[in-house]
């Protein structure tokens, strides 16, 4: 699916990622905004983790550097701060455009495979719109089995007390494992889904 | 001078009556500087003081009144007697607020208060109330060469305030450069889109108005006279010259676009898709003229991309293109795009810049530019090379840091520069003007001893002081506007000819009566000559910085008086001194030098002259004092108008009557010169290089006259000169001439 | 002066700042009536505030001093100082002002000779030297103020320390019951030339300017390398008194900014390298000023001077907006974080100063204009609106620098004019 939404931009955008952007990218249309001030990568506190910064991601999609955009960790890494947002003077939603940016990437299957915030990303989602909330204890061993049986293991064993602690205090409840409690109308929360997909697929030019 | 009747003033106020004898000044007045008249008061600027000057001026007939009392810079509403002769000697601020206010520096304040009353009392006998140029011009027509925005703005602006215009163009049509484009960069909220020119509005409005006369295919073949009398003589293509009588000109001459074949390495020439701004302004037009969207020069293609390649041969460091930036070439080039993306939004257009320059409100316009998706991309422009159809636009990108191109780009606009039609450099010397490979063609023409046009100041832009007094050239009475004086958008071009036609109507009213035009405006004084004494050396007529003196076939000098700005740098220049001011003369300032009371050579009081700008030195003088910043009792400082109107003789006078030391001071010359009469301290500090022989001859050490720089802001710098050159006199011993003078 | 005569032939200039006092001296020097409105003690402005121009490093006063000897000189100009206009009614041709006269307890009497000055012991802020020290409540405004006649300070009256002054003064020149008077104007045109100001700096809050004790404006730094200023023209900084050599200056401190002000300041750019300038002149070769910019504005025949400044090696540039400044506790110096986005190399400099180029904004907001005008985003009136002769001119108009500004205010004087000449028509 994935592959066939990316053959589909390449053949629509040609070596227009601009146009791609401003199209299929939550917020995209403020990427041609950006006067390369370089305020959001001087403020985002997980500067020096990511390779790019959003002021020089904007940048490569004006060059057109679509590979190496949607391939990126950087916006990944983004912890929604919004201090980029708040202090840039041409008043880009730039959380808002790193996230939509991660998402295209996603859908396309671009992005990193093995990016930890994509990882868990996926399992939230898939977690919660399965029953219509959080399942944390599902949640939580998915994210520690995430690189196999011994290291979940040796995971969950380093961080024991806080699990029986949690237990004792009824903050954890082991029974959730086998259902977990589900919202009323799980069926409705399916189907708005559904229908959200489908209207950001139209609206975003989609075909799958 | 039967009917000179003088008094002296002496002020008691402020501190002097207590810091010196006041009763001694008086009698110093009156014994040695022969006063009439002398009075003293304890507080002359009041208004009983005043009416006592007053009272004295009607009832005793006062002509020559001499004031003891504060600097001349002060209290100048009180002490406004404009029917008679004024001297101030400044006793506040330069005797008593300069000089320590102890018993030991009693005595030499006291010598130098009675000095300056002695000063005062020559300087007065020797000044007249200036009478005013007998020699005006009373025609209030206004001349604009140039008929594009600048041009035609200045004559409606004009004609709008009652005065009639003649407009030179030398084209066949009105319209300039603006005529030239299809839309202009908006000058008003919203500031989002391109705008209409409306240049034929504004034509249509010039050819109209019955105040405005238009020449059109014609040029200036002579300009002789001066503000209020100037004869023109216009020179159509035909052949056929018409002469026109005009008080004061503007010329609005513009510019030309910067030659775009001498950017080789941007490929110019070497495709019809690469063009420069004008280029895609002519395609623009054309195409709007059938309808069409602009298409791609070589084969009428469909253009799809375009490039704009900011500051093509501009902000040069090479020495090969133009050094400087001409400000309009960001915001047109984001115009230009909006060209294409207003049209078809679909096509891609690319701004590399290194800095983009839309100061002011032009920052809406470029936040409108990227709102409808105009790329910029700051990097350097490397190269550009036309492929088969296209172009390959190769460039640094200096945010991704990396060498990259574009390809298949369509239409490449270089952003070049604006070039001031300035006419003829007339300071370049006759071997440089050969070398020239374009010959300049004078614009004005003009009849002047010292060249046919403006004189230029950098790069061809024909101003003087671009900070403070952006309108002043050096030919008083024409002035430049739009962007011959300095690189401009219309905008600016508009509001720059408004300001210029204000200028020029003042130049002929000032005419009209005879007055001085910056910086000493209003000042009804002039340079007199006695010709008798003349030995047509033509010093004068050379230096002048105004271009005032012209020379008659004897090769005496002829003065215009209404193109002098009454600096007074032909007098300092004068070698046989014939030249004066009615208030201003060798006489007045040499009568100063010699009142001064020179103690002999036991009494280890040496006698340093200051000669000081009236401008800058002498308030940063007047404000040391009001800082009680002491300074050495031994100088006499006397203003003047500026340094350049320094006669030597002044020197060798002072040094003959037995004066220690001189110190000159004026204004900062040369590159970023501060002199407000352009070249006064320059000249004076040439003439002063040569005054080395002089001490020679008098055998006399060089220390003995010194120049110096000084600002205004020098408030404690100049105490420190002063008093580190009396160190200095004192080292070297007082001068041997003492007494022989 | 209380009773100023005019007629609809005069023109009234409001501002007696640069423009202003060009405004007033163009007419005036063609013949025109002049009435020249301000609402400071002294005539001058900003411009008197600063210590150099760029790009020829010449000083402010030195063409005050011209101007000031044209006004002297010229009597169809009459200033009111400490004066605001407070309405303007009518139309063109036809104008009433209003005009509000503050107090300022010493009359014409005055001699600058600062008796009062020396009994005074209050103390209040230096509105010169944008309150960096303290002056005596009686003062003259600076060395150059026209007209040169001290001020009390309002603060002290009705207290002991203004019947001291009052008792210092030989020449009866404090007048303790002066009060607030309002006259009323006629005026055939105005020119509306009040200025600009710099923008509030501390609501720029990353940068720390109401926090950080060695974060300044621009405007403040004038006054350090002023020998005039608050330290006699040493460049030290506040928190210390050490000597700042190692200067940052952060460009579009409020210009350019949604959040704060839309439109780019114009003078900014060249302000800073003009102060690298200060730095090199105060600590030659141990100077270090580092720019931080978006781009350099250097425009037209600026850019020499902007080249010059490049050339030389204790100048960095950066072309960076600095994302935050943060203060070493112990040392006070001042770490600027941010991203240097050429090449991307983040970066935590220290420095010993920090100068904000702060943005210009229009010091009287179009909405608190008592006239009818029109007025852009930014607050900035319109120059030239139909069928009123409310002309503004320099900073009122848009953000410009002096020599832009005196254009402005010189085709403003031509503007009223044509309107008075129109009126002297009509009536003839």
């Amino acid at each position: 699916m994935s592959e066939a939404l990316n053959e589909q931009a390449l053949a629509r955008y040609r070596n227009d990622f601009l146009k791609e952007v401003e199209e299929r990218v939550e917020e995209g249309e403020w990427v041609k905004m950006c006067m390369q001030c370089g305020v959001c990568a001087g403020s985002c506190p997980f500067g020096p983790h990511w390779q790019h910064s959003p002021q020089k991601i904007f940048m490569m999609i004006r060059a057109g550097k679509r590979e190496e955009v949607l391939t990126s960790d950087s916006m990944w890494m983004c912890t929604s701060c919004y201090n980029c947002v708040v202090r840039c003077p041409r008043q880009l939603p730039i959380t808002q455009i790193i996230h939509g940016l991660a998402t295209y990437a996603h859908r396309l299957g671009l992005a990193p495979r093995d990016q930890p915030t994509r990882h868990f990303s996926r399992l939230f989602w898939k977690n919660c719109t399965r029953a219509g909330r959080v399942n944390e204890l599902k949640l939580t061993l998915g994210l520690y089995f995430k690189d196999g049986l011994v290291s979940g293991i040796k995971k969950a064993w380093a961080l024991r007390n806080i699990g029986l602690g949690m237990l004792l205090a009824k903050r954890l409840n082991p029974f959730e494992l086998i259902r977990g409690h589900e919202c009323s109308d799980k069926a409705g929360i399916q189907k708005m889904l559904k229908k959200a997909h489908e209207l950001e697929n139209r609206r975003r030019g989609f075909q799958e | 001078m039967a009917d000179m009747k003088t008094a002296a003033y002496i002020c008691r106020g402020c501190g002097i009556g207590e810091r010196v004898d006041a009763a001694q000044m008086a009698k110093i007045a009156e014994k040695e500087g022969k006063m009439n008249l002398v009075r003293s008061h304890e507080f002359l600027c009041s208004a009983s003081g005043v009416q006592m000057i007053r009272d004295d001026i009607e009832k005793e007939s006062v002509t020559h009144a001499v004031i003891a009392a504060c600097s001349r810079r002060a209290k100048t509403e009180a002490f406004h007697f404009p029917a008679i002769a004024l001297s101030r000697a400044s006793i506040r601020e330069g005797v008593i607020w300069s000089q320590p206010d102890t018993p030991e520096a009693r005595e030499t304040t006291q010598e130098m208060a009675d000095d300056l009353v002695r000063m005062a009392c020559a300087e007065v006998k020797k000044m007249k109330v200036p009478a005013g140029n007998p020699d005006v011009g009373r025609n209030k027509r206004i001349l604009v060469v140039g008929g594009g925005v600048s041009g035609m703005t200045a004559a409606v602006e004009a004609a709008k305030a009652g005065y009639e215009v003649v407009l030179v163009e030398k084209e066949a049509r009105l319209g300039g450069w603006a005529a030239k484009l299809w839309k202009r960069v908006p000058y008003r909220e919203p500031y989002r889109d391109p705008a209409d020119t409306g240049i034929d509005k504004l034509a249509a409005q010039v050819q109209s108005d019955k105040r405005i006369k238009v020449h059109l295919n014609s040029t200036i073949a002579r300009t002789g006279g001066a503000p209020g009398r100037f004869t023109v003589e216009v020179a159509t293509e035909s052949g056929a010259v018409a002469a026109e009588e005009v008080g004061a000109i503007i010329q609005a001459s513009g510019f030309t676009l910067y030659d775009a074949t001498r950017l080789t390495e941007f490929g110019y020439g070497r495709s019809p898709n690469i063009v420069d701004q004008a280029g895609l302004e002519k395609l623009a037009r054309e195409a709007a003229a059938k309808g069409e969207p602009i298409r791609r020069p070589s084969d009428g293609g469909e253009v799809k991309t375009v490039a704009f390649v900011q500051c093509a041969g501009q902000r040069d460091a090479t020495g090969r293109h133009l050094p400087y930036c001409s400000g309009f070439c960001c915001n047109t080039s984001i115009k230009q795009a909006l060209y294409f993306k207003d049209a078809n939004p679909a096509v891609d257009t690319v701004v590399i810049y290194t800095d983009l320059r839309t100061p002011g409100n032009g920052e809406d316009f470029y936040r409108s530019a990227q709102a409808k998706g105009v790329v910029f991309t700051k990097g350097k422009v490397l190269s550009v090379e036309p492929t088969d159809k296209t172009l390959t636009v190769r460039f640094q990108d200096l945010i991704l840091n990396e060498d990259t191109a574009i390809e298949n780009v369509d239409l490449v606009v270089l952003a070049t520069g604006q070039v001031p039609n300035s006419g003829v450099n007339i300071d370049l010397p006759p071997e440089e003007q050969e070398k020239l490979e374009v010959k300049p063609v004078s614009i004005l023409n003009l009849a002047y001893r010292q060249g046919k046009d403006l004189p230029q100041l950098k790069w061809g832009f024909a101003d003087s002081h671009f900070i403070c007094f952006p309108y002043e050239t050096r030919r008083t009475g024409i002035y430049a506007a739009g962007p011959v004086r300095r690189p401009m958008d219309i905008a600016q071009a508009i509001e720059d000819a408004t300001g210029a036609a204000l200028k020029a109507i003042q130049a002929v009213e000032n005419a009209e009566l005879g007055r001085a035009a910056h910086p000493r405006s209003g000042d009804l004084s002039f340079p007199i000559v006695r010709l008798e004494g003349c030995t047509q050396c033509k010093r004068c007529t050379v230096e002048c910085p105004f271009g005032a003196i012209d020379e008659d076939e004897k090769r005496y000098p002829v003065f215009n008086e209404s193109r002098c700005r009454r600096c007074g740098t032909c007098m300092g220049a004068c070698p046989v001194r014939v030249i004066s001011f009615e208030n201003y003369s060798v006489d007045t300032v040499g009568s100063q030098i010699k009142a001064v009371d020179v103690p002999d050579e036991f009494s280890e009081k040496p006698r340093i002259l200051v000669l000081a700008c009236e401008n800058d030195a002498y308030p940063a003088l007047d404000m040391a004092g009001m800082r009680r910043l002491t300074y050495s009792p031994f100088v006499r400082v006397i203003p003047v108008r500026c340094l350049g109107s320094v006669n030597t003789i002044w020197i060798t006078d002072a040094l003959n009557s037995g004066y220690d030391g001189v110190m000159l001071m004026g204004c900062r010359h040369g590159e970023d010169y501060q002199c407000h009469f352009v070249k006064g301290s320059e000249l004076a500090s040439y003439r002063m290089g040569n005054i080395d022989d002089t001490l020679k001859q008098l055998a006399l050490e060089t220390e003995r006259v010194a120049t110096y720089e000084v600002a205004i802001t020098d408030i404690e710098r100049v105490p420190q000169l002063i008093n580190d050159y009396a160190a200095k006199i004192k080292e070297i011993g007082l001068s041997p001439l003492k007494g022989f003078g | 002066m209380t009773q100023a005569v005019a007629t609809n032939q005069t023109i009234l200039v409001v501002g007696g700042g640069i423009s202003g006092v060009t405004a007033a001296l163009e007419a005036a020097e063609c013949g025109k009536d002049v009435v020249l409105v301000e609402k400071n003690p002294a005539l001058g402005g900003r411009t008197t505030m600063l210590y150099r121009y760029f790009p020829k490093l010449c000083h402010p006063t030195c063409g005050l001093e011209i101007n000031l000897r044209r006004i002297k000189a010229n009597p169809r100009v009459r200033v009111l100082t400490m004066a605001e206009v407070t309405g303007i009614a009518g139309t063109r041709g036809d104008y009433t002002a209003t005009i509000r006269i503050a107090p300022r307890y010493v009359n014409g009497n005055c001699t600058a000779c600062g008796a009062c000055a020396e009994a005074v012991e209050t103390m209040v802020d230096d509105p010169f030297n944008y309150s960096l020290n303290r002056t005596k409540a009686a003062y003259l405004p600076h060395a150059m103020a026209y007209p040169l006649r001290y001020v009390l300070h309002p603060s002290i009256i009705g207290t002991p320390d203004a019947e001291r002054a009052k008792a210092a003064c030989k020449y009866s020149a404090i007048d303790l019951d002066m009060k607030e008077e309002t006259i009323k104007l006629k005026a055939g045109a105005v020119i509306w030339a009040t200025g600009w100001q710099p923008y509030d700096a501390a609501k720029i809050q990353p940068y720390g300017y109401d926090r950080f004790a060695n974060v300044i404006t621009s405007v403040e730094f004038e006054r350090l390398a002023d020998p005039r200023g608050p330290t006699g023209g040493a460049i030290l900084r506040p928190s210390d008194g050490k000597q700042a050599k190692n200067v940052a200056f952060i460009q579009c401190a409020g210009s350019r900014d949604e959040n704060h002000l839309r439109h780019c300041s114009r003078i900014c750019c060249m302000a800073s390298l003009k102060q690298t300038n200060y730095v090199r002149e105060s600590y030659g070769e141990e100077a270090k000023s580092t720019i931080y910019y978006i781009d350099i504005r250097a425009i037209d025949r600026f850019e020499e001077f902007y080249a010059k400044v490049k050339s030389d090696p204790r100048v960095k540039f950066i072309k960076s907006k600095v994302a935050r400044i943060a203060e070493d506790a112990k040392t006070k110096d001042v770490v600027l974080h941010g991203v240097d986005t050429e090449g991307y190399h983040r970066y935590a400099n220290t420095h010993d100063l920090c100068v904000l180029a702060i943005g210009m904004e229009p010091s009287v907001p179009a909405e608190r204009i008592p006239a009818e005008v029109i007025a852009d985003s930014s607050g900035f009136i319109e120059a030239t609106p139909e069928g009123s002769a409310i002309f503004g001119a320099g900073c009122a108009t848009n953000a410009l620098d002096v020599n832009r500004s005196v254009q402005s205010a010189t085709a403003a004087a031509l503007r009223a004019i044509q309107v008075i000449n129109q009126v002297a028509r009509a009536e003839a």
